[in-house]
């Protein structure tokens, strides 16, 4: 046995696990690799898994190493629980900037083309971008399976939401998804059919979004010549509540039990939502769902082997296009840029390390799939953010980041025209906007002059009436918004960046000026001052329409590796198997042909849950 | 009473006017030592000796007179080329619990402080911030205020 402490403790080397012929080696310890991981290992399969990033969080005190570093770091961006690595790594939102005309900006890990410069991020670390996701867990609806059925754009997937309507359950109980299927029949159509419910009850709504509510619900908006009503939603969340009793009708007649914290003592935390308002960057208590929580059930089976510190440089293959070997870089500390090569064996690979780095691995190894479409179609949901304060004092900055939004704009006819959007409502404020609160502090202070009582006085004016609504704006796949990689760009290891090249077209850009129209009357009608300005010299500054407005990534990236039905169009089939070669599978939202206006992570565990199918039957 | 001791009192003094919080809660956070000795290492003794000194003389000249205190802090203190940008430090970091480096003109006229740079003083102190309570909620990411709080209105605290 490899593994002691429950399995929570690697001890494998990395001549053993050279050594050893694997059943399955998989790239990336985030929710995909974790979930292949996991179901293989549960069949008996041994599996080696390799993470780029350091792995000592499995512990509790890990972890809260992580924590402290949120605590002390002076920026509290996505990525600030976790340490700067040379030897791989990550994006920061912190490190964008704005272009210069005609030449791309290699001064951070992420090489920016533009001709929109992206600030998307992702984590390398044990457990991947959950590690520092939101976890809101929507659903894809039906229609966005059929885009270019139904409205001409984007294109099909291989499959419809019925297909993929058992995994999604799968996904829902792996995650532990707090919710109320009531709240998401947003086209009504019954999408989740048979009195199905959520693992957990929906996590109560803040006092910020019943506000809004009051004044908002019952909103009417005209779209294309098709009115939609409007009305303050709860969402759906990887994050613990309490417990449905009806859902033991889902789970073989068992109560659900929710996962808590990680640790290798018991430790009775994380059991249930604490209202943190941090969900991210990083949950103090682990009630929110990530990846090591299923990946300790693979450990735990004695079947898998965890090799943190170790990168994937090349996926080697033979003349049939079979994987024969995958060679890796492995750095003993992250102070140093000393490493050592090797290569491991296994009878299937799976490349589980996200639509950005599955896609740069794969082009660094001289494979672009037949179809020239690996990394091409990159997507995101570009983030429209806006923002005022309200007319009384709402709470704002309590709760789970986000509890409610508006999703009745997320279909309709209207798709033949430009994109759906979906709003959140953001119970931290300005914060993603204006770095609210500590901005208002120092306004108030170094700008009003204020101290003491007219201090707290203006504190409370300008932060507890906040209201940030960040539109999450739907991006059809475009080969010519791609992930490429060049010997001219490298990290310290050797191995190519990726460079993003993006550009945002009229079908979404209209969204964006419907968005912010939208958002407008929203504030108007509830006697809301707009404080929303856009900057030309934002990073993320567009013109459409003569207007200007400024996007955010949503890292939710996705499209680097297609799937379809057809080889001459697509990376991987429906089962994320990459056409060109037979042993390795793409795994992640870099298969998805659509983003909707969802979340990617629930979906594309969704998938990975179905492509374990696959696999299976390929190892038997 | 040691010289510290009684610098650390006025500090507190000090605290107490420029955050409205008391005597009683600014020492509930168990921060005042741990700040005192921040702003001390920063801005050096002959600074810290200045700005108390002045702050307790303008104290002693105006006793329970707010109107008349704010008129001699404004004038002596906050507005003072020197003392004005670091009381504004002192300020922030009883809120947030940083320390943010005083601005280049400050170091343009008085010269450069080695250790005067910004970051955040110690996870405590990031968790101990005035502003969270003063908001009625709590440093993100810690001292939660448990499951379904948030659905409540705010307790947002009364000033006296």
């Amino acid at each position: 046995m490899s593994n002691d402490h429950g399995g929570l403790t690697t001890t494998i080397d990395h001549k053993t696990a050279a050594s050893t012929n694997y059943d399955a080696v998989i790239v990336g310890s985030g929710i995909s690799g974790a979930i292949a991981a996991k179901e293989l290992c549960e069949k008996g399969f041994k599996v080696l898994i390799l993470e780029a990033g350091p792995g000592k969080d499995l512990s509790l005190n890990g972890y809260e190493k992580y924590l402290d570093n949120f605590y002390t770091a002076t920026s509290k961006d996505n990525n600030a629980p976790f340490p700067r690595n040379p030897n791989a790594p990550m994006p920061r939102g912190t490190d964008v900037d704005s272009l210069r005309p005609g030449e791309p900006n290699s001064a951070n890990f992420l090489v920016q083309n533009g001709p929109l410069v992206t600030d998307t991020t992702y984590c390398k670390v044990v457990g991947g971008t959950t590690m520092h996701f939101e976890s809101k867990t929507p659903r894809m609806l039906p229609e966005d399976f059929h885009m270019k059925d139904k409205y001409d754009v984007g294109v099909n997937w291989p499959m419809d939401y019925k297909e993929l309507q058992p995994y999604y359950r799968k996904a829902e109980k792996e995650m532990g998804v707090s919710g109320e299927v009531a709240s998401q029949n947003i086209t009504g159509t019954d999408n989740y059919a048979e009195g199905y419910v959520f693992p957990m009850h929906g996590m109560p709504p803040s006092y910020l979004d019943q506000t809004v509510g009051k004044g908002l619900n019952g909103m009417k908006v005209d779209m294309k010549g098709e009115e939609h009503t409007l009305q303050v939603r709860p969402f759906p969340q990887g994050r613990n509540g309490i417990p449905n009793l009806e859902y033991k009708a889902f789970n073989d007649g068992e109560n659900f039990v929710p996962e808590g914290a990680v640790s290798l003592h018991q430790a009775e935390i994380g059991e249930r939502c604490q209202g943190n308002n941090n969900c991210t960057p990083i949950c103090p208590v682990q009630a929110k769902y990530d990846a090591r929580k299923t990946l300790v059930k693979a450990l735990r089976t004695g079947y898998a082997d965890l090799l943190p510190q170790t990168v994937a440089s090349k996926v080697v293959v033979d003349d049939s296009g079979k994987v024969t070997e995958l060679e890796y870089k492995h750095y003993d500390s992250m102070e140093s840029s000393e490493y050592e090569t090797g290569s491991f064996k296994g009878k299937i690979f799976v490349l589980a390390a996200n639509a950005i780095e599955n896609a740069r691995l794969m082009l660094a190894s001289g494979l672009q799939s037949s179809s020239k479409l690996m990394g091409k179609n990159f997507m995101d949901h570009p983030y429209l953010l806006t923002w005022g304060l309200l007319p009384e004092v709402a709470g704002t900055m309590r709760g789970t980041v986000c509890t409610s939004g508006i999703s009745d704009l997320r279909s309709g006819e209207f798709r033949k025209e430009h994109a759906a959007f979906a709003i959140d409502i953001h119970n931290d404020g300005w914060g993603w906007a204006t770095g609210s609160p500590y901005t208002n502090l120092h306004d108030i202070v170094d700008n009003m002059n204020k101290y003491g009582k007219e201090l707290r006085h203006e504190l409370v004016n300008q932060i507890s009436t906040q209201l940030l609504m960040a539109v999450m704006i739907e991006l059809m796949p475009d080969p010519s918004n791609s992930i490429t990689v060049s010997p001219d760009y490298t990290d310290r290891l050797g191995n190519m960046r990726p460079i993003v090249s993006l550009s945002i077209p009229d079908y979404t850009l209209k969204a964006v000026e419907k968005a912010r129209q939208v958002t407008r009357q929203i504030f108007q009608r509830l006697g809301a001052e707009d404080h929303t300005s856009y900057d030309p010299l934002d990073f993320g500054y567009v013109s459409y329409n003569g207007e200007g407005y400024a996007l955010r990534g949503g890292n939710h990236i996705a499209g680097t590796h297609i799937m379809g039905d057809d080889k001459a169009t697509s990376v991987v089939d429906k089962h994320q198997k990459s056409w060109d070669h037979e042993n390795l599978y793409l795994i992640g939202a870099g298969s998805m042909p659509s983003i909707g206006t969802s979340n990617t992570t629930l979906t594309l565990a969704a998938l990975c849950f179905k492509s374990t199918k696959k696999m299976l039957e390929d190892l038997i | 009473m040691n010289a510290k001791t009684l610098e650390i009192q006025q500090f507190l003094q000090l605290s107490v006017k420029l955050t409205a919080f008391s005597e009683f809660q600014l020492q509930g956070t168990g921060q005042l030592e741990e700040y005192y000795d921040a702003v001390y290492q920063i801005v050096g003794e002959k600074n810290m000796i200045q700005l108390l000194t002045t702050f307790d003389k303008i104290q002693d000249d105006t006793g329970s007179d707010e109107a008349a205190f704010d008129k001699q802090f404004r004038a002596k203190v906050l507005s003072d080329e020197k003392l004005g940008p670091i009381t504004r430090s002192i300020i922030k970091l009883w809120f947030v619990g940083t320390w943010y480096q005083l601005p280049k003109s400050w170091n343009d006229t008085f010269g450069l402080l080695e250790n005067d740079k910004t970051y955040v003083i110690s996870p405590s102190a990031y968790k101990e911030g005035l502003l969270w309570p003063t908001i009625g909620s709590h440093p993100m990411g810690a001292k939660a205020p448990g499951y379904g709080t948030w659905s409540a209105p705010p307790e947002i605290p009364a000033i006296d």
